[in-house]
């Protein structure tokens, strides 16, 4: 700040010591002197305050309070939030607490600030400071001829003060700013790409880096944290350019780039070996169990009356468990810091909610002094509590001081799944019972909250703090039940996290209501009480809470039940409605109230599927005055929203003692379909201190959509989330498991290029060799030539040649990724042992340069090279021996006029005895010349012409004819039947095809044209390559490929395209339909979903659903189509670093069951996914 | 292999150099400074990184440099500004469609993109349209909100939105405040009806 000219209102603060685990002592720190308000002769106004703003709005509300208060407008005052260079520690934006708790200090400080300027003036003009009055931060005197701005009144001085706390506070009456909604002060900005995250954060001279984290993700306890790491293999990312550096501290590993893809590949590609890492989590899958066996210190909070007596009396003893389910917080955006550590000194930039302790942490870290570091906060995507923006800070914080630049780390969206410290899974057991006469005997309360504060993930993985799990007193939130039993005991289980675990909105205080508004509801249905009635009744003297329950229950008309189900069902849907109330009790017990709030949740019920729908909220709040009544009312939207999310959907789950969801298919969250009618009822309150709004609207959520379902179906969910599958089985029963499929036997099996190698070996070289001597195992080198110069041919013969290399394809083998077009060096994986394709390009040294003629025809139709070697049979001469000379002519035109690029072929590395060229002229012998080719004349021209491209230059039979023991294809029946290319299935094109829609000539023409047909899916893998290639040939030609192609299979004929037949019963894959649903749906809706660039193919007609084999599908799911066969088809994403073999193989289970019900189920689809994980393939 | 690729972003002539499938979102952020578009999870999911793509909207996360070549490409400051903001971002500003703000880019691309195709959606069209984009603060009533009065500030006569981007201030009070569009337009769904 300014030396002179500026007035500054200061305060001696002492800064919270931040969360101490229980049985430890909170370190003091010394008290400091902190600046609350600034303003300066130029007329700028800042304020400033410790939190931050984690999308609530907060900035807004505070803006209005330091605006009113100084009677500015809203834009003349900036707020900052959070930076550690400049704003008071006030510890962490935690609580719901900042406008309750932390905005207090500020308003004094505005107060301090009017009353200084207006003495000021008073003594200038000569007037009594109660007669001057202020707009726009103009003191005016009178009848307004005398005026001076605020910044005049300062100008040439320096004034520091004191919030003296005597200053006077406007009258409520007089607010024109405070209690009146105001629009967003962040909002057009980022409406308008304007505004700058700490994403979106770019400094002079940037890198990028991304982290690598260890194997045991999730988990933050254990002597294997930190102590992990066995080696790394720098040089498997040495072909990567713009990687600066790779920075390991035991098990913290990064990568430095220059460009942020670079940084990304280095990520994906470094070869990291850790120790195998041996702890088994406890069986999660039954989070009551493995609660109730973690070690725990009871704490008991409120014993009352004689609980233990009176249970043993109760007439009806009611003895109930509640489970609450981990859950994450979810940030839309994963989280994302920018450091520039210098040899002294650092900056973060962070989203974090703690910049202060952050800060503490990020010094214990480099082992340096806080004052050495200032975090300045910036926005970040929202925030419900500890997310990993700390953890990312610490990352950048490493990386910059390892490079020495400043450096910009983003978590992937796997990462933050994967290791943001989770909202906790809480067990509540309740204890109690009813006497004869209906009353209540006692409430016996246990909760078991297993959370702590997570420390930053850098800390552990470097060793700088020890991987022991803390025990944090935070179960107790809302533990005590706003309802007044006589005999009352109130037990906190603490507990250390079982997995990485920290606050998450609500904090223990959603599940423990959930508990406690389920339980009464139960009891006023025991007692025969209305439960709205029965609430009143029993609630803890609490006059708001009653007018606020009796306001909901009114806006909803509410009617009173002592019974379930009275709301006739319409067909398979069951109607219900259900109540709740609670208040959120936070902070260290016994902590103190936010806003009161209450629910009446309606819901629809499928008897059948078990789908439900939280159709309408009504919620009703109360938070004292409200500084912004539309930031509330946002608030309440958006708690009952995410909260509602969280009750239907939301769980964790473990696979292999790690976290399994890594994206949002995984972890389903509530999208716009689902959104119920939310009609909020805010109390008026505005003469009550204001209270925190964050969350109180979320936590009766879970005991109202319960306590609804139950009036639907007479059924209590007492474990969350109430998913279809749990309604379902709880309705009608288990699920019907997933008809056996049936015997391998029995199935047709695809024999592959590994079946091949299941034929006798030793029989093969017999042939072979038996076949060598009378089979000219050497041929004669044909002389090279000079290279032909371009002016021989016509430029019609060239383009004829062109379109005939189109047609056959000679790029999609003979051109490597991202290679220069038929340079070669592409490699084919056969059970012979690898070949590479050669260079055609007419390079003389390396390509075909100095074939001539007679050379190439040879090549094409015999498989002799020029040299007189043997070529395999991967080089389709088989079909190509079908092509006119006059069509040999052109392609061998337009070959050797394409540009020269000089590659060498990598040599073939061809097992024993296949290596042996020579052995290929017995297998010339046997297949060479077998007829697959024949012109029939009872054909129309177009159909002749397709049988010549197809069984010719086409050499579709290559990939989709089944090859007999010696690879060579086969014919008959088997010819064109569905063969193997590049761990690909290559589908039958006959009438064995299993595709779902037969493929008709208009089908087979738009597909060979563009890569995709409606009726039948995307071209992926090498087809996708062919087509690219068929894309650019005479459309008459692909045409007449077709008209063959329909025949084959008795299709001919131009067909509308149907609706698809989709089976209405999902088979029992619920956690596969859930991955499709959030991962695949929206570019796979069947017109349900939004319309996105490229195409949207319908799986319930896509061949590779459909087929008999799995391949396909597993292969397009976890390496996607970043090639697609044209461009406008679009691309879909790789799976494969976000999904794991299991959920692959789970959304592979349900598209079968649900998308091709009438054909057997896949078996073994699990190694199927694992082999083409290992096996990506060249395509 | 770098590339050298030309494409239009915002009415721009653009040339690009980078290797082929970096993803196009990377390269509006850190060649082109871009930053209305956000990373979200980098599989197309969650709809964060949504541009207009020869006028559709398209997940820039999955879209390599590569495929948007010779393409025109639309971002959220391609719209408008602050000071004068397109039609869509002037009603998500007077919704107050955004809580954190990081998903509201996809939303209103999407909204954009669905309303140039369709001038008139229904409710359940825009609860479609926006299915496949995920908002974590709860924003929903207020998005959809916002797309509705989008539809109705750009079919209002005279809003010419290119060069007129203010043209209906009034029309804050088009849609009656307590007209709850889950409510209103979404009608009474059932589990079946999804």
């Amino acid at each position: 700040m300014a030396a002179t000219g500026v007035l500054l209102i200061v305060d001696e603060i002492q800064p919270p010591p931040g969360l101490v685990a229980k049985g430890g002592t909170a370190t003091p720190k010394p008290p400091e002197t902190a600046l609350f308000l600034a303003l300066r002769d130029d007329g700028q106004v800042f304020a400033f305050n410790g939190h931050v703003d984690l999308g609530t709005g907060i900035q807004t509300a505070l803006t209005q309070i330091v605006a009113e208060e100084l009677d500015l407008r809203m834009d003349q005052l900036r707020m900052v939030l959070g930076d550690t260079g400049r704003t008071p520690n006030q510890g962490a934006t935690i609580a719901s607490a900042t406008i309750q708790i932390s905005a207090v200090p500020l308003r004094n400080a505005a107060a301090e600030a009017r009353r200084f300027l207006l003495e000021r003036a008073a003594a200038l003009f000569g007037v009594p400071a109660g007669e001057l009055r202020v707009e726009e931060g103009v003191v005016i005197a009178g009848d307004g001829n005398r005026r001076i701005s605020y910044g005049e009144l300062v100008r040439g001085e320096r004034v520091e003060l004191r919030i003296s706390g005597k200053a006077p506070l406007k009258p409520r009456e007089q607010y024109k700013l405070v209690g009146k909604g105001a629009p967003r002060v962040d909002i057009p900005a980022k409406a308008t790409g304007e505004f700058s995250y700490v994403h979106d954060l770019r400094l002079p001279g940037m890198l990028h880096g991304r982290v690598i984290r260890p194997p045991y993700a999730g988990i933050d306890s254990g002597e294997f944290v930190g102590n992990s790491l066995e080696s790394i293999d720098e040089s498997s990312i040495a072909h990567i350019p713009g990687v600066i550096k790779v920075v390991v501290l035991r098990d913290f590993v990064g990568v430095v780039a220059e460009r942020e893809e670079q940084a990304i590949k280095a990520a994906r590609e470094l070869k990291i070996t850790w120790r195998p890492w041996t702890r088994k989590l406890p069986d999660l899958s039954n989070l009551a169990q493995a609660l109730r066996e973690n070690p725990s210190t009871p704490r008991k909070v409120l014993d009352k009356g004689d609980v233990d007596a009176a249970l043993a009396a109760a007439d009806q003893r009611m003895t109930r468990t509640y489970v609450w389910p981990y859950q994450m917080h979810g940030s839309i955006g994963p989280s994302c810091a920018v450091a520039d550590c210098k040899a002294d000194r650092a900056t973060v930039w962070s989203g974090t909610q703690n910049p202060h302790l952050l800060r503490a942490d990020l010094a214990w870290l480099l082992e340096w002094p806080e004052e050495r570091i200032d975090v300045v906060r910036m926005e970040a995507a929202g925030c419900y509590g500890r997310n990993c923006a700390d953890d990312v800070a610490a990352d950048a914080l490493l990386l910059s001081q390892a490079v020495g630049r400043p450096v910009r780390v983003q978590l992937t969206r796997e990462q933050e799944h994967l290791w943001e410290p989770k909202g906790t899974a809480q067990l509540m057991e309740v204890d109690g019972g009813i006497s004869a006469d209906g009353g209540i005997v006692a409430y016996d309360f246990a909760t078991s909250y297993p959370s702590n504060g997570a420390p930053t993930l850098a800390l552990l993985l470097t060793g700088r703090v020890d991987p022991v799990a803390a025990v944090f007193e935070m179960g107790d939130r809302t533990s005590i039940p706003p309802y007044d039993y006589e005999n009352m005991r109130v037990v906190i289980n603490d507990m250390a996290p079982i997995v990485r675990a920290s606050w998450m909105r609500g904090v223990s205080a959603m599940p423990n209501s959930f508990a406690h508004d389920s339980y009464i509801d139960e009891l006023a249905f025991a007692a025969g009480v209305d439960p709205v009635e029965f609430r009143l009744r029993h609630l803890t003297e609490d006059e708001r809470a009653a007018d606020l329950i009796r306001a909901v229950a009114g806006r909803a008309g509410w009617q009173p039940r002592t019974a379930p189900q009275q709301t006739p069902p319409e067909g398979d849907v069951l109607r219900g409605r259900g109540f709740a109330y609670a208040r959120y009790i936070h902070s260290k017990f016994p902590g103190f109230g936010a806003a009161w709030a209450a629910w009446v949740a309606d819901v629809a019920v499928d008897r059948k599927t078990g789908e439900i729908a939280v159709t309408r909220v009504v919620v009703g709040h109360d938070a004292g005055q409200m500084i912004n009544p539309d930031g509330v009312r946002h608030q309440i939207h958006g708690n009952v929203i995410q909260s509602t999310s969280r009750v239907l959907k939301e769980q964790v789950e473990f696979e292999d003692s790690v976290v399994a969801a890594k994206e949002w298919g995984g972890y389903p969250i509530m999208t716009f379909p689902e959104v119920p009618d939310i009609d909020v009822v805010m109390m008026p309150r505005e003469n009550e201190p204001p209270l925190g709004s964050g969350e109180s609207a979320s936590v009766p959520s879970a005991a109202a959509i319960a306590n609804a379902i139950f009036d639907a179906t007479g059924i209590r969910f007492r474990e969350l989330p109430i998913t279809a599958e749990r309604v379902r089985e709880a309705l009608n029963g288990p699920s019907e498991p997933v008809p056996p499929s049936p015997p391998e036997a029995a199935k047709p099996r695809k024999r592959g290029w590994k079946a091949w190698l299941g034929a006798s070996l030793t029989g093969l070289c017999g042939v072979m060799i038996g076949m060598a001597s009378s089979a000219l195992p050497f041929r004669a080198e044909i002389a090279p030539v000079s290279p032909p110069s371009a002016g021989l041919w016509s430029s019609a013969t060239i383009e004829r040649g062109r379109q005939l290399a189109a047609l056959g394809d000679c790029a999609v083998c003979h051109t490597v990724e991202n290679g220069a077009t038929n340079a070669g060096g592409r490699p084919f994986e056969t059970p012979f042992g690898t070949v590479y394709s050669t260079n055609i390009t007419p390079d003389p040294d390396s390509g075909i340069g100095r074939w001539s003629f007679a050379a190439f025809d040879r090549a094409m139709r015999e498989g002799i090279s020029r040299d007189g070697r043997h070529l395999y049979p991967a080089f389709p001469y088989t079909a190509f021996r079908n092509m006119t000379d006059d069509d040999m002519q052109a392609l061998y035109a337009y070959m050797m006029t394409q540009q020269p690029v000089r590659s060498e072929t990598p040599a073939n590395t061809m097992r024993f005895p296949f290596n042996l060229r020579p052995m290929m002229a017995g297998w010339n012998t046997l297949f060479l010349n077998r007829e697959t080719y024949k012109p029939d004349p009872q054909k129309t021209a177009e159909w002749n012409r397709g049988n010549y491209l197809v069984n010719g230059l086409g050499h579709c039979a290559a990939c989709h004819s089944p090859r007999n023991a010696l690879g060579a294809e086969k014919l008959g029946e088997a010819f064109l039947a569905g063969g193997t290319v590049d761990g690909w299935e290559a589908p039958a094109l006959t009438g064995l095809s299993k595709a779902p829609k037969p493929w008709t000539e208009d089908d087979l023409f738009t597909y060979l044209r563009t890569g995709f047909s409606q009726r039948h899916g995307v071209a992926a893998g090498p087809m996708a390559a062919v087509v690219h290639e068929l894309s650019t040939a005479p459309e008459a030609d692909v045409r007449a490929m077709a008209v063959y192609l329909a025949s084959l299979g008795g299709h001919v004929g131009r067909d509308a395209v149907e609706t698809p037949a989709i089976s209405p019963a999902p088979v029992n894959s619920a956690n596969g339909e859930r991955i499709f649903n959030g991962a695949c749906q929206a570019c796979h809706s069947d017109g349900n979903g939004p319309t996105l660039f490229g195409v949207s193919p319908s799986m319930a007609v896509n061949s590779n659903v459909h087929s008999d084999s799995p391949d396909n599908l597993a292969r397009v799911i976890l390496h996607g189509i970043q090639n697609p066969a044209t461009r406008d088809l679009g691309y879909m994403p790789a799976f494969r670093d976000s999904l794991s073999d299991k959920q692959v193989a789970d959304l592979m289970a349900y598209l079968r069951g649900r998308f091709a019900s009438d054909k057997p189920a896949w078996t073994d689809i699990a190694n199927v996914v694992a082999k083409a994980r290992a096996n990506p393939g060249t395509h | 292999m770098e590339k050298t690729i030309a494409l239009r972003v915002n009415g721009r002539a653009v040339t690009v150099t980078a290797m082929a499938d970096t993803p196009l979102l990377y390269i509006l952020r850190n060649d082109l400074a871009l930053n209305g578009p956000k990373y979200g999870c980098g599989l197309g999911e969650c709809g964060a990184c949504t541009v207009i793509l020869d006028g559709v909207a398209a997940r820039s996360c999955v879209i390599p440099l590569a495929g948007a070549e010779g393409r025109e490409v639309v971002t959220l400051e391609g719209l408008g500004s602050s000071s004068a903001p397109h039609p869509v971002q002037q009603a998500f500003i007077e919704e107050q469609a955004a809580q954190c703000g990081y998903c509201m880019n996809g939303m209103i691309m999407t909204a954009k993109a669905l309303l140039d195709r369709n001038q008139n959606p229904t409710m359940d069209e825009v609860r479609r349209a926006l299915s496949g984009n995920l908002c974590r603060c709860g924003t929903h009533v207020e998005i959809l909100r916002a797309v509705m009065r989008a539809a109705q500030l750009l079919s209002s006569p005279g809003a010419h939105h290119d060069d007129q981007p203010n043209a209906r201030p009034d029309a804050r009070n088009a849609i009656p405040a307590d007209a709850d569009p889950c409510g209103a337009d979404g009608g009474d769904r059932r589990p079946a009806d999804r």
